[in-house]
Parts: structure tokens; sequence; C-alpha cells
């Protein structure tokens, strides 16, 4: 690692506490305005603006930004049909995830592009209850029927109708969406529950895939799906015993995977945010008591930037996404002044129970 | 015709806006409608609001020309991630009766900055898919070619897993893993691939066909690397489902003993014995005796029983885990 002054942000005096006000002024700051770089992200800008939205809940600091703007700007994301539209149309009735894949109605009043996206349908939705917003507001049937469209033979689900990947990520897309609505028409959750166990690799961990190397991102995606789902039970860890997965190769594999901060793959680097993805996994079976919280709260300490903000590796600028789940980390770590995790949402238990 | 290069390389020397461009004069750009209270607002820079205002007056007019083709490269380069822009590409590649071999070097030559996004694999599967069976061997040269640089490179390992499947070409792989392995017998990204060869490959028979002779090529690996976390691994997933196969296999319990016998990179062999254990494993002296010759500091070992006393040093030598071996033996079937 570089560690001259020119080439490399080092944090000099930041090392050993968690910088709220430092954080809260990044997450401010993005808020109001995101820097160019992140341009090239666009097509992704609600999920921008949930890490960004998320952040500040995670701080505390949500009363500084307004939440009647920020409902606004979320549902105008969401599709709406035109009056004779057939949910078994084959397409997707969600919410876009940003203004360049957002097309208007022609002069008819007829939908000619639609680019609604699962992963930013869970964004909406979560940001949305972040703020407070009540979700029986969002005129959600079409969105479920039309949900299914998305739901692949084999259980997975692809991102949009349109075309694209079918991984992990978009049944716990799904799962969360059905969960935050409280409806679970828009997928067939015995389906979705095989795609998973098809997912879970021989040592443990869970790819993204089935074939594909376990992978900490995946394996949050498997388990917190199962958990919405209703499949995974309180305190796993007592019994150990899931019919469903195996749950101490699993556990093994977590496990083995600590290295001060948690390793996303086996035999390599430790990364910000895979103390979220893991972390949480372990809440979720029950076992955070695993984690060594001093070693892990040194290794974020070291991504922390000394202008706010998390970064992937030690002595790197920061980024939105490893600040969210550097922030999200030190929440499952307890860390005071934050508030706490619904761990398998992505959101804080107060926004989760919609208090 | 080249799909779109010309114009990539263009924006390495200097890139000319496109209201400047004649061959662009009769088309008015679209702006983009960010509603009445934008939140969360990017600083967007002149070239890409200007990229995606013509883009979406060429998307909303579908106009399906060569200008066009050119200007999604141009989008992507800003955003690469934008599924509108690569989705109308498509419509536009079709139309225009496009070489898909052209586009499968357009593709590699953005994946060189762009290796880690989805919607550029994604693509390249779609363009994959319809060359067929044609397109296996540049897949497959084009996934080594990025895996020479990123061994562990996670899209081009799914994207070569889709290949195999779809389109062929098991028969070099099992050598291809063990090429990298020698490269780097940590790279688990490999033993991954091996596994999955192994179950899945038509021509090798399944898991139980080839588990001799990947057990006698894993213990090899623990041999010189015990500490390789994903050698272990691999050993336990080759009895996956058979966990008394595993448990009663001499060949597993036998190389726990010896490289506890080596008294050198330990860890891993403690570990596996205690699973063992657990899994109805009845250890003789010899381990005993190996175990106590480590001679663990600090250490009451007396009246243990072998996986107590197993927690026990893992407790002291792995403390990172420690609650975690703490956990396991509490948890150890009952001991007469």
């Amino acid at each position: 690692m570089d560690s001259t002054e020119e080439s490399s942000p080092k944090s000099e005096l930041s090392n050993t506490i968690m910088d709220m006000d430092l954080h809260n002024t990044f997450a401010e700051l993005m808020f109001h305005l995101l820097p160019s770089p992140y341009e090239s992200q666009e097509i992704n800008h609600l999920t921008l603006a949930y890490f960004v939205i998320s952040s500040l809940d995670i701080l505390n600091s949500l009363n500084r930004v307004e939440k009647d703007a920020i409902v606004d700007w979320v549902l105008s994301f969401q599709l709406h049909p035109g009056t004779k539209t057939d949910p078994n149309n084959g397409q997707f009735y969600g919410f876009h995830g940003s203004r360049t894949s957002q097309f208007p109605p022609d002069d008819n009043g007829v939908l000619l592009h639609n680019h609604s996206y699962l992963a930013s349908t869970y964004c909406a939705l979560a940001i949305l209850k972040i703020v407070g917003y009540d979700l029986s507001n969002v005129d959600s049937e079409l969105m479920l029927a039309s949900m299914r469209n998305l739901q692949q033979p084999d259980g997975s689900f692809m991102a949009i109708h349109i075309g694209g990947e079918t991984d992990l990520r978009f049944v716990y897309c799904a799962a969360a969406i059905c969960f935050m609505l409280d409806n679970w028409s828009g997928m067939d959750k015995e389906k979705a529950k095989d795609y998973i166990l098809n997912c879970q690799s021989y040592d443990g961990g869970f790819g993204l895939v089935p074939g594909a190397e376990s992978h900490g991102g995946a394996t949050y995606c498997a388990i917190a799906s199962l958990r919405l789902m209703g499949f995974i039970e309180d305190n796993l860890l007592s019994s150990c015993a899931s019919s469903l997965i195996d749950v101490p190769l699993l556990l093994d594999w977590i496990v083995q995977g600590m290295d001060g901060g948690f390793q996303g793959r086996t035999n390599k680097t430790t990364d910000t945010c895979y103390a979220f993805w893991l972390g949480a996994v372990l809440k979720i079976l029950g076992a955070d008591d695993f984690v060594d919280i001093k070693a892990l709260r040194r290794f974020l300490l070291t991504c922390q930037y000394k202008y706010g903000g998390f970064s992937k590796f030690p002595g790197e600028f920061p980024d939105l996404y490893h600040s969210y789940y550097g922030f999200a980390a030190f929440s499952l770590l307890k860390e005071s002044g934050l508030k706490s995790l619904c761990s398998e949402l992505g959101i804080t238990e107060t926004a989760a129970k919609g208090l | 015709m080249a799909s779109g290069s010309s114009e990539v390389e263009e924006e390495e020397q200097e890139r000319m806006m496109l209201r400047d461009r004649p061959e662009w004069a009769d088309v008015t750009p679209v702006p983009q409608d960010d509603g009445p209270c934008p939140v969360v607002p990017i600083n967007y820079t002149e070239e890409f609001a200007e990229v995606m205002d013509y883009f979406r007056a060429v998307y909303l007019a579908d106009e399906r020309s060569p200008r066009a083709l050119s200007l999604t490269a141009e989008a992507i380069h800003f955003n690469a991630g934008n599924y509108t822009v690569w989705h109308f590409r498509r419509l536009l590649l079709e139309s225009l009766k496009v070489d898909l071999h052209d586009e499968l070097e357009f593709i590699e030559r953005i994946a060189a900055k762009n290796s880690k996004n989805y919607q550029i694999w994604h693509h390249r599967r779609r363009v994959a898919e319809k060359l067929g069976p044609d397109a296996r061997n540049a897949e497959l040269q084009f996934t080594k070619k990025v895996l020479s640089v990123d061994a562990k490179h996670y899209h081009a390992w799914s994207h070569r897993q889709w290949v195999l499947q779809a389109l062929g070409g098991w028969e070099d792989e099992l050598d291809y893993c063990s090429q990298l392995l020698e490269q780097d017998i940590f790279n688990n990204s490999a033993w991954n691939q091996r596994y999955f060869v192994i179950t899945r490959s038509p021509f090798l028979g399944g898991l139980k066909a080839m588990r001799e002779s990947e057990v006698l090529y894993t213990i090899k690996a623990i041999e010189a690397y015990p500490e390789n976390e994903s050698s272990w691994k691999y050993l336990r997933g080759l009895y996956k489902g058979e966990t008394t196969s595993w448990v009663n296999e001499p060949q597993v319990s036998s190389i726990c003993l010896k490289i506890l016998s080596s008294k050198s990179n330990y860890l891993f062999a403690l570990s596996t014995l205690l699973d063992l254990i657990c899994h109805g494993y009845q250890p003789n002296q010899d381990f005993r005796d190996a175990i106590e010759a480590l001679k663990i500091p600090d250490l009451d070992t007396q009246d243990l029983d072998i996986a107590s006393m197993i927690c026990s040093i893992l407790e002291k030598i792995d403390p990172i885990r420690v609650n975690y071996w703490i956990w396991r033996k509490s948890r150890l079937p009952q001991v007469a």
C-alpha cells in the first residue's frame, strides 16, 4: 500500500473512533449533490439515493432532509400503465431507476417504453419506508401481479422484462418487495426457495447462480430472502437444524472468512462492504456473537476517510456504496449514536416497522 | 461495419460535442425531465447530459441507423450500466444486420475499462447466444484472456460457466483448472470451477466417478500448502451428500494426522478433525499423541476428550474466531 501523502488519502486522526460529524457531513453533501463521477452510475440513480437516504437514517440525521420532496420524487419514478393494461402481457410495472430509462407515454397515452427495474423497485419502496410513507398508498396491485412475469421457471428472477441477468440479487429484491408490501402474490416462494438452495456451494456459502463460487453478497441475498419468505426460523443457531440449508457448513464458511474485516470469497482480500453482507447473515442466523468486534472495528476504521465516508480498502478514496455499508456495519456493531438495522431488509428497524 | 469503434477512438483524442458535428445537425436533442423537485441530484457534466439528450431523441424516434448505433457506443462509454441503451443497441444490431463477430470485438474493447459491469457481460451473452455453438471458442478465449489478468474475475467465471453449459467445450476445462492452480494453488475460483467441471461435465461421469482421482489431487495440494482453506473445503465437497463416506475415508483422517504431526500450519487439520469427530469419527491414540506433541502452552488437556481438547486449542491459536470455537465446544456430542 502506497503511504506517501500526495498519492493516498491516509487518515491521520480518525483511526480510533467512528467520526459521526464527518460522516453526517459526507452524507448530507451527497444528498444535496452527487459529484460528477457518479454520472457513470446514473442508471441506478434510485439506488444511489437509497444509499444516501438510508445512510442519513442510520446516522440518525433524517430530520435534516425534506421527506415530502423525497416521497414525490420517488413516486415520480413509478410506472403507471395505460387504462387497458393486461397484467399478463409479460411486462413488469414497477419503478424506473433513473430518468434516462424513463420515457413518457406517447400522445395517445400508450406506453411504448417500459424499463421499470426490479432493483429500483426495491430501492423505491425502501426509501419510502425510510421516510415514513405508508406503503398501502402505493398502487401495488399491478406491480405485484406483473412481477411474476419476471420469475423464471427455475425460480430465479430477471431484473427487467426486456431481458437481463437472472441471479440471487433479484430473488432478494422480489422477496423484499413482497415483504414490504406484505403481499406474496408477486412471487412463487417455493420456486424461489428451490433456486436459492441450488445456489449453495460445496463449501457452505452461496454463489450468485447455481455453480458459482461462494460469495458474501450472494450469501446475504440467499439468507435474507429465505428469512423474509419465512423459511428461516428465529434463533437458528440453537437448533442448528435447518432442513433446507447446511447451516454448520455455512457458518464455518463465513467464520473462516473473518480476517479483521470479512473476506467476500475464500482467499480474497477483506473489503468493507462484506462487514455488512456477512455480518448481517450472522445476525439473521443468531450468530453475531461470533464476530470479533474489536478486530472488525479496527479494520473498518482503517477504511474511514478523514473527510467522512468509507472506502473499499484501507487508504483509498471513499465511495457511496462502501460508505453506506460501512455505516450499516457499524450499526450491526451497535455503535452508539447509530440506529439499529433490520438486517434482512437493509433499512433501519424503525423504517421497517413503519414507526 | 465497425460498430462504433471510430467513435470510441475519437473519444480518446479529443471528443467533439454532438451539437458541433454536422451529421447530427438535423436532430433536436431531448433534455432530461428531472421533475419539479429533484432529490439527490447528480452533477452531470455537459458531455454526459448532451449524449443522453441525443440518445433520447433517437430512441423516441426509434431511429435504426448507423449513427444511432455509434451513439449507443458513446452513451455506453459514459454509463456502461445503462440497460436502456444496451437494449436499443441490440435492436439496432438486429435491424442493421451487423456482423456479430464485430460486436464481440467491440465488447472486448469496452470490457477492458469496465470489466466489472453486469450489462456488458449480459450483452456478451446475448450476442454469443445469437452466434450459437460457433461462438464457443471465442467465448472460452475471451474469458481466458480476462482471467489471465484477474484469475478470480467473478463475471468472467460466470460467463465461462454459462458458455460450457450452453455451447460446450468441457474437454479441456479440467486441465485449465489445473493450470490455474499450478499458478496459484490458493485461487478459490479455480477450485470452484474444478468442482463445477467434475460434477457437470458430460464427459467425466459425475462426482462419484471422479472422486478417487480428485481426492488424490487434493491431498497433494493440501500436503504442499496445508494453510490453504480452498483445498480442505474442496476435499470435504468431494463427499457432498455422503458425509459418512467422508468420515470413513482413511485418506481424509490420515492427511489430518500427517499435517498435525508436521507441527506446521495445522489449523485446518485440527478443524477438519473436529468436524470428522462431530460426524462420528473415532480417532485413535495416534491423534491424541500428535495433538499433545504440539505442546500448546497453558493448556490443561489431561481430562479432556479429544474434541474438547481441539476446541480449547483452537480458542487459543485462532483467537479471532474464539467465540465460534467456544460455541463449537458447547455443541460437541456428549462423550461417555
